[in-house]
């Protein structure tokens, strides 16, 4: 078998069935926006507090919003009995996952289009490589581990609850460090290449742990 | 020569007994049908024969090799049709299939073979979702002979098939070792020589043809 073509074919096949379906990208694309909303007026923004603020409404949106798009991953599969008929091939375990993995930091990537500007409208944050790059790299570790509790949780049935309780915790390091980073690239204290260094270890971290046990998850 | 043995296969779903020690020897191009009520077993007996679920206990080897150590070898060999056709709905009925050809590093022609075999070639581009209960399920045969399994398990694949199952599920299963679980006794008589009847997880021998119509 060959592995980047299984992942690409599955990571393929669920994008594309997302965008005939449209049911995940324009709702996470309504929240993302409605959260803004809210905190700009929740908050009292003006000009001098405007980039202290924006960091923590932008953690907080791409977080809610990474549940739902990870939490629909695995849950689609199961709802429709596809994933038996997948996991019955001879297709690696863990290219079925890198390929579910690519297709959901995708979503998220589509979510984050929408969300950085509308951050720059509401809260007058400049957009920035560096602010692209901190959202980014912090999607590569999110969505890996997303992914993979998404899997494991596909099969309870309390799932919806369980995901969030499982995941948060774990996202916290890439929340702390690309919290950092964005606030650097606001132009508020702190050292951007440091917050910079630490997610893509992060990242690094959690892609080779989630590989590893991604086998013995969806194979059993 | 045997392509599936399998010695004392017992499955408990907690305290549910679901298979009670099943003894099975399939030869080579062997037809079997599995029949018995509902919660008899069956469809957790054709799981196990899949490599789909693995027992609480006992030896299932197919092919000579141990179906639960090699399971992911012995996926090249088996066909599998579960209760549900588990397809993409929002993926037309050849891209359904093209891409278990891409799972299976295949190219997409044997698709299109496949689509005309269980007569879809008309609807071949029509969604998945936009399908009949029937056309869905031969999609899902479709699916399963994609790859030319030696051994193909169908669970109730009459399910919703029309007036010409048989004489479908007959093409389907040439040249090839079948277990088909159905609840339709004439189906099971005209294409399986052998039944195993399963009642409350236990095999109840191997009768003839005429003693399971009767």
């Amino acid at each position: 078998m060959n592995p980047l073509r299984v992942a690409v074919a599955v990571a393929r096949k669920d994008l594309l069935s997302e965008w005939r379906t449209r049911e995940l990208v324009p709702a996470l694309a309504q929240f993302v926006i409605l959260a803004l909303l809210i905190g700009n007026f929740g908050f009292q923004v003006d000009s001098r507090n405007a980039n202290v603020i924006a960091p923590g409404i932008l953690w907080m949106a791409l977080v809610f919003a990474g549940l739902v798009a990870f939490g629909r991953t695995f849950a689609a599969e199961r709802e429709q009995s596809s994933l038996e008929a997948m996991l019955m091939t001879p297709a690696s375990p863990l290219a079925i996952f890198a390929g579910k993995a690519a297709a959901a930091a995708a979503m998220l990537v589509l979510c984050e289009a929408v969300l950085l500007p509308a951050l720059a409208l509401f809260f007058g944050s400049p957009i920035s490589i560096e602010l692209i790059t901190a959202v980014l790299l912090a999607t590569v570790g999110m969505s890996a581990l997303g992914v993979l509790f998404a899997a494991i949780v596909a099969r309870v049935r309390a799932r919806e609850l369980l995901l969030p309780l499982l995941i948060l915790p774990l996202w916290i390091p890439i929340v702390i460090a690309g919290a950092q980073a964005v606030q650097s690239a606001f132009g508020l204290p702190g050292s951007y290449d440091q917050a910079i260094g630490l997610l893509v270890d992060f990242d690094i971290l959690f892609v080779v742990l989630t590989s590893l046990a991604a086998r013995f998850v969806l194979d059993e | 020569m045997s392509l599936v043995v399998a010695n004392g296969i017992a499955h408990r779903f907690g305290n549910e007994l679901a298979l009670a020690g099943i003894d099975l020897v399939l030869d080579t191009g062997e037809h079997m049908a599995v029949l018995g009520d509902n919660g008899a077993g069956k469809t957790t007996l054709l799981r196990v024969l899949a490599t789909a679920l693995k027992p609480t206990a006992g030896e299932l080897r197919i092919a000579g090799l141990d179906a639960f150590k090699e399971k992911r070898r012995l996926r090249h060999y088996i066909g599998y049709v579960a209760h549900a056709p588990g397809l993409y709905p929002a993926l037309t009925a050849a891209e359904n299939l093209e891409f278990f050809c891409d799972l299976q590093d295949m190219s997409h022609s044997h698709a299109i073979e496949a689509l005309d075999l269980v007569g879809l070639s008309a609807v071949a581009r029509r969604r998945a979702d936009q399908l009949s209960r029937g056309m869905q399920q031969r999609l899902a045969i479709a699916r399963a002979i994609l790859h030319q399994p030696r051994l193909l398990v169908l669970d109730e694949p009459d399910a919703s098939l029309g007036s010409d199952a048989a004489d479908l599920l007959a093409t389907v299963m040439r040249d090839r070792t079948v277990v088909l679980a159905t609840h339709d006794h004439a189906l099971a008589n005209r294409l399986c020589p052998r039944t195993l009847m399963l009642k409350h997880g236990r095999s109840h021998g191997t009768p003839t043809r005429l003693s399971v119509v009767k």
